[in-house]
């Protein structure tokens, strides 16, 4: 993981240097994870092709700006996040995320174990899931990211995302329990 | 980190479940590519054209200076044409200087990287001035009568964009001279055996 960090901020370093083929490296290495990201928040294809075009030309645009290059995933998919709440902001469908209520005294202990064989249960279930919700836990399961990170990513309070992954978690883990109990 | 076991492989699976279609990406990354490819030519493109335009400029005012009369105006269509390739000759320099600065900045703590900051954007505001005030009494100096003056102002004109230019090279070898000391005090904290492990694999 640490040698994974080191490699990725080497390839940052030689794209803010406007290397071409770093920065083919770093497309092939983040497209995957990006557009399934981008997909549980976008429907439609075409638009997540789109967003994802956007969004790489952001990041070439303005990759000189990033100062820690360690940050860039933090990075990528705040832009990637910016540019599908800009669509959806556009066809009136990001109302509900920021209508819902906030609740910011959850305690987040809720812990979940999955084994790898367990990705298409928690693939079907991230469809169930409120749009906030969703786009929470994807990032928790997709990077790992901290709090504050995915706080960062939202743009939204850390308190926010507490309670939007506490209740993410515990919906999980029901349906988790209940298919190892089956 | 979130608690999962077996984390690459579960990612791996769960990024399998809805897979970009190999088509398609393969179509996204070459449109991707040519678009970035484009904007960097055309970003070379416009360099070229400012530098072009730029020298063509400083040989046009060069070129006025044979064909005047005026002994005053062709002092000062030389000191114009000096004028702008010098100052182009700085702003080159402190591109050299900005990007050794950014290299030696990562090793710098906050309120290091604070004070270099503001070093820059003081020399930057001065240079800036220099080369408005500068091109102002260039300007006045056509209506001159005297050569004398005119000369004397050509001169004192020309001093300034000297100082940057004497400047800049030598806080980018400054610079240098840091990266390297850097460079030898890392080398200097690796452990023997780590150092003798890199070897080996080198070997």
């Amino acid at each position: 993981m640490e040698q994974d960090n080191i490699s990725n901020a080497i390839l940052v370093l030689k794209c803010q240097k406007r290397d071409e083929t770093a920065f083919r490296e770093i497309v092939n290495r983040w497209e995957p994870r990006l557009y399934y990201y981008i997909r549980r928040i976008v429907e439609n294809e075409n638009d997540v092709w789109d967003i994802l075009q956007e969004t790489w030309l952001a990041v070439f645009q303005n990759i000189r700006k990033l100062e820690d290059p360690l940050k860039f995933p933090t990075w990528l998919y705040r832009i990637g996040h910016n540019k599908a709440v800009n669509l959806l902001r556009k066809e009136n469908k990001y109302a509900q995320i920021t209508t819902e209520q906030i609740a910011n005294h959850y305690e987040n202990n809720t812990t979940i174990s999955v084994v790898k064989e367990q990705a298409e249960l928690v693939h079907k279930l991230l469809g169930k899931l409120k749009l906030a919700h969703r786009e929470i836990i994807t990032l928790y399961f997709l990077e790992g990211f901290s709090i504050n990170e995915m706080a960062q990513i939202i743009g939204v309070s850390e308190g926010t995302v507490k309670s939007r992954l506490y209740y993410a978690k515990h919906k999980l883990h029901e349906v988790l329990k209940g298919a190892n109990d089956v | 980190m979130s608690e999962t076991e077996n984390k690459p492989e579960f990612i791996k699976n769960l990024i399998a479940q809805d897979p970009p279609p190999a088509d398609k990406q393969q179509q996204h990354k070459e449109v991707l590519l040519k678009k970035i490819e484009h904007r960097m030519c055309m970003q070379k493109a416009v360099i070229i054209a400012i530098y072009t335009a730029l020298f063509l400029v400083a040989f046009g005012a060069f070129m006025l200076r044979e064909y005047t009369d005026n002994v005053v105006h062709s002092i000062c269509w030389g000191t114009v044409s000096l004028h702008i390739l010098l100052w182009s000759l700085v702003y080159i320099l402190r591109g050299i200087c900005m990007q050794m600065e950014e290299l030696i900045e990562k090793k710098f703590d906050n309120d290091e990287k604070r004070r270099h900051k503001n070093q820059n954007l003081f020399l930057t505001i001065v240079a800036i001035m220099a080369f408005v005030l500068s091109s102002f009494l260039l300007y006045r100096s056509f209506f001159l009568t005297n050569a004398l003056k005119a000369v004397q102002t050509a001169v004192s004109i020309l001093w300034a964009t000297i100082f940057f230019l004497i400047f800049y090279p030598f806080r980018t070898a400054s610079l240098i001279g840091m990266l390297w000391f850097e460079y030898k005090k890392m080398e200097l904290k690796i452990p023997k055996s780590e150092e003798q492990d890199l070897k080996s694999q080198t070997e």
